[in-house]
């Protein structure tokens, strides 16, 4: 790491410490009301709490579960339904204006209607997030093959190449390179789709213990709830970073250009 | 030997370039030069099959298999090291992994990249990724080498120094070329025939110069045969009238 990046990540744990501890302050005087806000250390002890008792995994599990079968679902649903409208004009004509319309709208609320087809069980949260991802996937493979480099696929050709070797060779690693940059958000999806379906209707996870926290007014632990969503998803983001630098290493891998 | 004959090229129906024949004999090396838009580009494309031409064709002895195509980009596979790029059609033909590498490995060394086998295109430099480039094609071993300006976008140095390498190496194997460049000099250092082409659309072949500098050639001397500057002269006026730039001229 060098310095300059050294320098923007202590000013900014600074930045977050003093705002912690302002909140704090400001809180233990009374300044701020608990009820509405209550200090940072009231918010930790309800989070070690939630550990401590272990009342927290189930919901956890219940979530993780959700986010992560829903983010292989729609990976797998979007490559396919990417591939086959980027190949085939046909594919594309039926599906290009769904996916257009299911980009445009906020596909959260197709939540109340996942739990009415498929009950308040995991199945209602995994086609939540797999609904989010598969949108998102799907236009990433779809115009990583259309804006593929035709260079790249002329050279391939000149070299004797045949459709076979154009997709292991160009076509699939171009997508890989899309559906990569896209993996971070999709991670992000996949855990937006699980909560919000545990908030509709759910007799576990994360979403359903936020929304518990609500009907009670509890807000230390929505405070700490939000802060382990946000925690969570921000380990996942990392992991899904790791795999994409790991798989587009010929990106990231740093330069030792010399003159010829 | 590359005949093309009456070739005729367009987009739609609109002819870019009409009825053009030339010949690049078995060992020799041919240019086309000509104005922007000439199609010189779409002539080594046809030649190549990458586009399907209106009319005319093209005699290639040997078959597909004997033709070499260096791109005016590297067009390196970004996800690919210097060595599996260079390994990739020697794959396409058949070769195991373990003597397409091997061969690769070979080539690159034959070009200065001994030890570079492992970098990715990103980690190397324009001249670097150019050699690769070539490697890959002359790694196929072709009788044909198509070239659309493939130095076009290196500095003068590098550019000569590679240019020279090439044409050694052409000179040496017998190799039949077609370049296509914007650059008359170049064209008359290196070849046997030039061949200049008219202002497009519909881009004719308006001439063609026999180049009788001996070879072997190097670059700096042959600029220096009584015969280049008179005929690179011959080849200036034609191109201007080609491009109606006398005119142009002769009216301002």
């Amino acid at each position: 790491m060098n310095r300059s990046v050294q320098n923007v990540a202590v000013r900014r744990i600074i930045a977050l410490a003093a705002l912690v501890l302002i909140w704090e302050v400001l809180s233990r005087a009374g300044i701020i009301n608990p009820f509405y806000a209550p200090a940072p250390s009231a918010v930790l002890r309800v989070v070690v709490s939630l550990f401590v008792e272990r009342t927290i995994f189930t919901h956890l599990e219940a979530t993780f579960a959700a986010s992560l079968v829903g983010l292989a679902i729609g990976l797998a649903l979007g490559i396919g339904l990417g591939f086959a409208a980027a190949l085939m004009p046909w594919v594309a004509d039926v599906l290009e204006p769904i996916m257009m319309l299911l980009n445009a709208i906020p596909r959260v609320i197709l939540a109340p209607l996942f739990v009415i087809w498929l009950g308040i069980e995991i199945s209602s949260k995994i086609a939540l997030a797999v609904v989010l991802v598969a949108v998102l996937i799907f236009f990433a493979v779809y115009n990583g093959i259309k804006d593929v480099n035709q260079l790249l696929v002329d050279r391939v050709r000149t070299l004797g190449g045949g459709r076979l070797v154009l997709l292991r060779e160009v076509y699939i690693p171009s997508v890989t390179a899309w559906v990569l940059g896209s993996l971070k958000v999709a991670v992000g999806f996949a855990f937006t789709g699980a909560c919000v379906g545990e908030f509709v209707a759910a007799t576990r996870g994360l979403g359903y213990l936020l929304q518990f926290a609500q009907s009670t007014y509890n807000a230390a632990l929505t405070m700490a709830l939000i802060f382990l969503i946000m925690a969570f998803v921000l380990i996942l983001f990392f992991c899904a970073e790791a795999v994409e630098h790991r798989l587009l290493r010929w990106r990231y891998r740093g330069s030792k250009a010399k003159p010829a | 030997m590359l005949r093309v004959s009456g070739l005729t090229l367009g987009y739609g129906h609109e002819p870019i370039l009409e009825e053009v024949s030339l010949e690049v004999p078995t060992g020799k090396f041919v240019s086309l030069v000509g104005p922007s838009g000439s199609g010189k580009t779409s002539i080594l494309r046809a030649v190549n099959g990458l586009i399907a031409p209106l009319g005319g064709g093209v005699e290639l002895n040997g078959g597909s298999d004997s033709l070499g195509f260096l791109f005016q980009d590297d067009a390196l596979l970004p996800w690919r090291t210097a060595r599996e790029n260079v390994a990739l059609g020697l794959r396409i033909r058949k070769y195991s992994k373990e003597s397409a590498e091997e061969e690769a490995d070979t080539w690159l060394q034959r070009l200065g990249l001994e030890g570079f086998g492992k970098r990715f295109p990103h980690e190397l430099s324009g001249g670097q990724r150019k050699r690769v480039a070539i490697a890959q094609i002359l790694a196929l071993k072709p009788k044909v080498l198509l070239m659309d300006e493939p130095f076009a976008s290196l500095d003068a140095i590098v550019r000569t120094r590679i240019t020279q390498e090439l044409l050694n190496w052409v000179e040496r194997e017998h190799l039949s070329v077609l370049l296509v460049t914007h650059d008359l000099e170049e064209a008359l250092t290196v070849s046997d025939t030039v061949y200049l082409l008219s202002q497009g659309p519909r881009a004719r072949v308006v001439k063609s110069y026999d180049v009788a500098i001996p070879r072997p050639r190097d670059i700096f001397s042959s600029r220096k045969h009584p015969e280049f500057n008179p005929l690179l002269e011959r080849l200036w006026q034609d191109m201007s009238a080609a491009m109606n730039l006398s005119e142009v001229e002769s009216k301002a």
